[in-house]
């Protein structure tokens, strides 16, 4: 019986992941690169926050909690924003090579262009409060008001109101 | 489309989740990652323990800075740290990014998992901390009725590694100043906990920052539940052997530490007794008040939306912190018994 335990939660090595857990990331894992891509505009960085995020849940939650897919939400998205901020950290350089890798239009001259005002965006989302930030990711991931009161831990009657006020915090950090 | 939407748009990633799943079981495998054990608490509700990680988070910097402050050479194991004092060190945003890679110059391994969760009432609050949970005798008007969560106590161990160090710093395109001999491979034994966090909303239910207007985001505050009132026993740092003196220097010397942050850690007179607490400069002022008797320390935020008065008596750590006025907040935490 422990054993059969054991092998069901994963905890020998080699016999991999538990049904409930694969099943958990079948289900959310497009939606957490989702998220995270918003954010970092780098679909392979996106796909590296998913999988943190998702080793992360699995150390420490079980897969059926019933909290698991706002969990990974709010995750993706706070995660993504420590790695957008410390590519921020890095320079100007950097944060622009990071995008660009994600642009693909055959004139060079364009896609360098996309690329800048990509990589702007995202530095004054970075700037912005991590709840403001992780709102707008959420929001704009096509998550309900519903799905991002429950990731960030906020009254549903209350999302509209701070969803204008981010809106309205990031147009004034785009324009700085 | 939303000018928004268009400022925010992306390529849509052209995801393969077999092949994802492949990866992230090959790497549960190859580094032995183990799942939660079936019998962990589950926090039962979300957004209580979202606002509990949050402290987490704050407690682990004030952990980090308490690290940078560890002086005095330990030969053998020996208690280095056991504040009985707290001191208010302004900190910028700059020191906070730096203080966050901390893990960059070594393992953190967690012996007793920091694993927050929600119980129903004080009284269980009170036997799974082990402690007397204190409560206000003077609320507010406004303040509704108390959720409390529990910290269990959490310790953990932090071996520096040399190897580590230049890699973390390689990968930031930095060169950091070289770990001496005997700080690599050297351990800090550090316990914290358990603590009790009781949130009250305000009696409509809402956070503290729902209908607040003006530049409520750039508060520590913003969201906040009305009142929050936490108690729990400081971080204690033990030592195998690290040559503390030297670690000190080491560590306040490295990039991204302001010359400012480290000339106010070398000034705390005994730092093996006292717990830094840090004040984002940008957000917050700070100034010392008298709590229950002791001093203490006030935090006050920029926008004037929050207050926080945090103290220590008997071997407790004490924090009230809310979106109200000074007077209100220092009102609650005399009145705690």
């Amino acid at each position: 019986m422990e054993v059969a335990e054991r092998l069901r939660l994963g905890t020998v090595p080699g016999q991999g992941l538990p049904p409930a857990f694969e099943e958990l990331f079948r289900r959310e894992y497009a939606k957490v690169v989702a998220i995270a891509h918003r954010v970092v505009a780098d679909a392979d960085e996106a796909e590296d926050v998913a999988q943190d995020v998702f080793v992360s849940f699995y150390r420490k939650h079980p897969a059926e909690a019933h909290y698991a897919a706002p969990w990974l939400y709010a995750a993706a998205a706070h995660t993504a924003l420590n790695v957008l901020r410390s590519r921020e950290r890095r320079g100007k350089r950097d944060a622009i090579e990071a995008v660009r890798r994600d642009i693909q239009v055959p004139d060079p001259a364009q896609a360098a262009e996309t690329a800048e005002t990509r990589s702007e965006v995202r530095a004054a989302l970075g700037r912005l409060p991590d709840r403001s930030a992780a709102l707008l990711a959420l929001r704009y991931s096509g998550l309900s008001y519903e799905e991002i009161a429950a990731a960030l831990g906020l009254r549903q009657s209350s999302i509209g109101t701070l969803l204008r006020r981010a809106e309205d915090a990031f147009r004034k950090e785009v324009a700085k | 489309m939303s000018d928004i939407e268009e400022m925010l748009s992306v390529n849509e990633p052209n995801v393969d989740t077999e092949r994802a799943l492949a990866r992230l079981r090959a790497r549960v495998d190859a580094e032995r990652i183990a799942p939660v054990s079936r019998g962990a608490s589950a926090p039962r509700r979300v957004a209580v323990n979202i606002w509990i990680r949050g402290l987490a988070a704050a407690a682990t910097v004030a952990l980090v800075a308490t690290l940078l402050t560890v002086s005095g050479l330990a030969e053998t194991i020996l208690t280095i740290f056991e504040p009985k004092q707290l001191v208010a060190v302004p900190i910028t945003s700059t020191d906070l990014n730096s203080a966050a890679s901390f893990g960059a110059y070594g393992t953190l391994t967690w012996t007793e998992q920091p694993r927050p969760y929600d119980v129903p009432d004080i009284r269980t609050a009170a036997r799974e901390s082990g402690m007397t949970v204190l409560t206000p005798g003077n609320l507010p008007q406004g303040v509704g009725a108390p959720r409390y969560g529990v910290m269990p106590k959490t310790t953990a161990t932090f071996t520096f590694s040399a190897a580590k160090t230049t890699q973390a710093a390689a990968a930031q395109k930095r060169t950091p100043p070289p770990m001496p001999a005997n700080i690599d491979g050297s351990k800090l034994f550090i316990t914290g906990g358990p603590a009790v966090v009781a949130f009250y909303d305000d009696g409509a239910g809402t956070t503290g920052a729902t209908g607040v207007t003006g530049a409520s985001g750039a508060s520590p505050f913003s969201g906040m539940p009305k009142l929050i009132v936490a108690q729990g026993r400081p971080p204690v740092v033990q030592s195998d052997g690290v040559t503390v003196d030297q670690l000190q220097s080491y560590l306040l010397a490295q990039p991204g530490i302001s010359p400012q942050l480290a000339a106010q850690i070398r000034a705390i007179k005994d730092p093996s007794s006292t717990l830094p607490v840090p004040i984002p400069v940008d957000m917050a002022t700070s100034k010392k008040v008298t709590v229950q008797g002791v001093e203490g320390i006030f935090v006050g935020d920029s926008t004037g939306l929050g207050s926080a008065v945090i103290w220590q008596k008997d071997g407790i750590v004490y924090g009230v912190a809310g979106t109200l006025t000074e007077q209100q907040v220092l009102a609650v935490a005399n009145s705690l018994h």
